[in-house]
């Protein structure tokens, strides 16, 4: 996992939960705590963090994520607003997300795992995104659409039937829109 | 201001330095990437490019090459072609004799000598047999002599050194003739797809021209002997100045490796006899010889395409 994540981690906790919180995840942990955006750092360390902060917080891990996600949309969108600037609404934001915004990060970072998404769309205000990834992160990603829903001032109702987590091979994100920004 | 709010107004700094440190790095390394992009396309079109001008280059001697081997062998085949239509008149006043010798001795008009002598000699040179296998050779020769003739005239072909008579012509009237010509071939299983556009009429000469065409729906029609659904589409347009002729198959495609010498004399991936290697030659030779081009793309099992490119001649 690339170090951004990490980093935009730490903020969430020393934002919600100050510096000392995550100070003494880093110690119970024995981890150092020095993540460099670009760099990958391994998985296990991303969800072990995340586990000792459900454990702090008093909080279910699927919750952590879910919130982490909509954090992370915020954090990763202030870092590179060219990819929401360039999408007039949520739907196209997220059908961008495949074959827009990972194809630049493939250009700027050597084997950044992401996961792929293929989409349909069985009526107009209905979206399936459908997620793979062996990382199964599915409950960040409906947090990262959720935390998106948020930026384009949409609202939606998000399911999700099909999940890695039960045995599937990937999982169905099914986002129905139900209403969306008016832009003029 | 404490020391605490000291430090943490530190943090922040260290904070935004650090993402504008990461920011200017995404930015290296976006253009870095680009760059280097650009520096694999540069490269890739450079070797391209190479393998063109050599395969040019090459093709060029092997057309002097073939100019000259031609011109060697036309001067003998062409003795030897006449010595033997001589040489069959001869044979046929020698089987005259034979035959005449034969009546005398079933008519019984030699002295008993003579006939034991005339007997003895068609026995001992086996003349009747010479008789009957001579008119075998001199066919099997007759053959091997026209043979030799077709490649003479392919190697010509190849190196340019023909008949260069050009009239104002409509590409799409050779297409359409060669594919009558091609019927009994194509009409079983192979589906025919022509878009002609209209074209101009350019100065050309229409035999050799149609004689490329003919090769390449011929290859294609081999290319698709094993293909479900076999369709050719051939099609005509106009871009640049130029006339542009493809003809595409959906048939075996053609490996990488075959794909560098396609164009060779000689070269050939059909078993021996079935083929001479001058097709795709003699094509290429052709379309240089009208200041055009000819090119080849294909992928394996999913069919090639010709692409030839004439310019238009008032």
């Amino acid at each position: 996992m690339k170090g951004v994540i990490f980093n935009i981690l730490e903020e969430l906790v020393i934002e919600e939960a100050g510096m000392p919180t995550w100070n003494a995840i880093l110690a119970s942990l024995q981890l150092k705590g020095i993540y460099t955006a670009g760099h990958s750092y391994p998985d296990e360390e991303l969800m072990a963090l995340v586990q000792e902060i459900s454990i702090r917080l008093a909080l279910p891990t699927p919750k952590v994520i879910g919130h982490f996600g909509e954090y992370l949309f915020r954090q990763l969108n202030q870092r590179y607003p060219e990819f929401t600037a360039q999408q007039p609404d949520l739907k196209r934001f997220l059908l961008s997300v495949h074959d827009v915004i990972h194809v630049e990060v493939n250009k700027l970072y050597e084997n950044p795992n992401l996961p792929t998404f293929s989409y349909h769309q069985p009526a107009d205000n209905i979206l399936v995104m459908q997620y793979q990834s062996p990382r199964k992160l599915c409950i960040l990603a409906e947090g990262l659409v959720r935390g998106a829903a948020q930026y384009y001032d949409t609202e939606i109702h998000m399911t999700h039937p099909v999940c890695m987590h039960q045995q599937a091979d990937h999982c169905d994100l099914v986002i129905e829109f139900l209403s969306s920004k008016v832009t003029l | 201001m404490s020391e605490t709010e000291a430090y943490k107004a530190a943090y922040q700094r260290e904070k935004q330095a650090r993402l504008a440190a990461e920011q200017l790095l995404e930015v290296k390394t976006r253009n870095l990437f680009l760059a280097n992009q650009q520096l694999l396309d540069q490269n890739s079109q450079l070797k391209e490019q190479q393998a063109l001008i050599i395969r040019t280059e090459k093709l060029a001697t092997l057309g002097t090459l073939a100019a000259g081997v031609a011109h060697e062998i036309n001067n003998p085949l062409a003795f030897v072609l006449s010595n033997m239509e001589s040489l069959k008149r001869y044979v046929e006043a020698y089987n005259t004799l034979l035959k005449l010798g034969h009546r005398w001795l079933t008519e019984q008009q030699l002295t008993e000598q003579q006939t034991s002598q005339l007997q003895d000699l068609i026995k001992q040179q086996d003349l009747d047999f010479i008789c009957e296998d001579v008119a075998e050779l001199l066919s099997d020769t007759d053959q091997g002599l026209i043979r030799l003739r077709d490649i003479v005239q392919g190697l010509r072909n190849f190196s340019h050194d023909g008949n260069n008579e050009r009239i104002q012509y409509n590409l799409n009237e050779g297409l359409n003739s060669t594919l009558k010509i091609l019927q009994s071939e194509l009409k079983n299983n192979i589906k025919v797809n022509c878009q002609l556009a209209t074209i101009p009429i350019t100065k050309c000469n229409p035999g050799e021209l149609n004689q490329v065409f003919l090769n390449l729906i011929m290859n294609a029609c081999h290319a698709l002997s094993e293909t479900r659904d076999a369709q050719i589409d051939i099609s005509t347009d106009t871009e640049d100045d130029s006339i542009v002729i493809r003809i595409k198959d959906n048939g075996s495609g053609i490996p990488e490796t075959v794909l560098k010498s396609i164009f060779d004399p000689f070269f050939t991936t059909k078993p021996v006899g079935q083929g001479t290697g001058m097709g795709l030659s003699i094509a290429y030779g052709i379309i240089q010889d009208h200041k055009g081009s000819i090119n080849v793309s294909s992928t394996e099992g999913q069919g090639s395409c010709f692409e030839i490119r004439l310019p238009v001649e008032a």
